[in-house]
């Protein structure tokens, strides 16, 4: 079967074709998500001063573009999505303001026991306010 | 000696098992893995920076380095990963040359071993089915850790049939499942030399801790 990455510009890689910026994050999204995540630890439920958000909560951060303009924005259909790979930074607070910035991280062959399969991998590199790494998640869509 | 030949840390890009996580498991279940040592090979990369001899010290057990190349017979470890490798051969590239990799491997100095031989597509079993028989092949996995039921089997024909040596791997891309296949070798071995000369000339043989281990979690 025809690899369906093989007509995308390898010369996209690592050009960022998005950039958003969070509203100022409120304490009740961040005890909604971790409500949501089925959390029990009060450091991620209970509003007050030592409140901060779960872990993962920087994948909420809403994104108007899923690929780059190049990239034939029906493939997320063909593909299968391979799971995410967070990297954890700073923690988010109430107040702080998210940017995420987004890049066509990766593309690579392997073959298993099915046959070759083809990664897509999609990266948000999400700061704070401060310029302080927040977390870098790397969501991979596989195809066959 | 016992070694693990054919393990995946967090580095490849389908494990999520850190090396330390290995070193701790194997610590704590010594009983039922009774291993002395592990080999990372790595899907399709060489890092020529990492250094574990820290975490030997620390752990006391051996940890070697070897990697999992794609080629157009299934899937090969290589063991004695040098320089002169990496300048001949792109790691990356799921489309090596079989007989290229395993002739000038060992020209440079190791020794290239095709793995999980009875696994579909990606296992020589079923390569050599339709292909020329490669040569140079001095020995396989012959029992490995990932692989379903029939797999395993399949490789103490290709055994017979080409008097290839057969060693042992888990594949372990998780904590507990490192060290359930290994290899036991007459031989002590303590570096990556070692590994390459036994495998080519010493005596060894697979060995399989999966019963026992599925025996102790019930």
């Amino acid at each position: 079967m025809a690899d369906p990455l093989a007509d995308i510009d390898r010369a996209l890689l690592g050009q960022v074709f998005e950039q958003s910026i969070s509203k100022p994050v409120t304490a009740e999204q961040m005890i909604r998500y971790a409500q949501a995540c089925g959390e029990t630890d009060p450091r991620y439920l209970e509003d007050g001063p030592d409140l901060v958000a779960n872990p993962t909560f920087a994948v909420t951060l809403r994104r108007e573009k899923f690929v780059p303009e190049g990239v034939p924005r029906d493939l997320i259909y063909r593909g299968m999505d391979a799971g995410k790979d967070v990297e954890i930074g700073v923690h988010v607070r109430p107040g702080d303001v998210l940017t995420g910035v987004s890049t066509l991280h990766d593309i690579y062959e392997k073959t298993g026991r099915s046959g070759k399969l083809t990664f897509l991998v999609l990266r948000l590199v999400v700061e704070n306010q401060r310029g302080e790494m927040v977390a870098v998640i790397d969501q991979k869509m596989m195809f066959r | 000696m016992i070694l693990d030949l054919h393990a995946h840390t967090d580095a490849s890009d389908d494990s999520r098992a850190p090396i330390e996580g290995y070193l701790k498991w194997l610590r704590k279940k010594r009983d039922l893995v009774p291993i002395d040592g592990i080999v990372l090979t790595e899907h399709r990369q060489w890092n020529p920076d990492v250094d574990y001899r820290d975490l030997e010290d620390r752990y006391e057990i051996v940890i070697l380095r070897g990697a999992e190349v794609e080629t157009d017979y299934g899937h090969i470890l290589l063991y004695g990963v040098n320089d002169e490798m990496t300048a001949r051969f792109d790691f990356s590239d799921v489309h090596l040359d079989a007989q290229t990799v395993v002739s000038e491997v060992e020209k440079l100095g190791g020794i290239a071993a095709p793995c999980h031989p009875g696994r579909p597509t990606i296992g020589l079993c079923e390569h050599y089915e339709h292909k020329a028989p490669l040569e140079g092949v001095l020995a396989v996995e012959a029992l490995n850790g990932g692989s379903r039921r029939g797999e395993n089997e399949r490789v103490g024909q290709l055994m017979g049939a080409f008097g290839y040596k057969g060693f042992g791997g888990s594949d372990a891309h998780l904590v507990s499942l490192i060290g359930i296949c290994a290899t036991e070798f007459e031989r002590d071995i303590r570096d990556v030399d070692d590994l390459v000369r036994e495998l080519r000339e010493g005596s060894y043989r697979a060995v399989d801790f999966r019963e026992q281990v599925r025996a102790a979690r019930g």
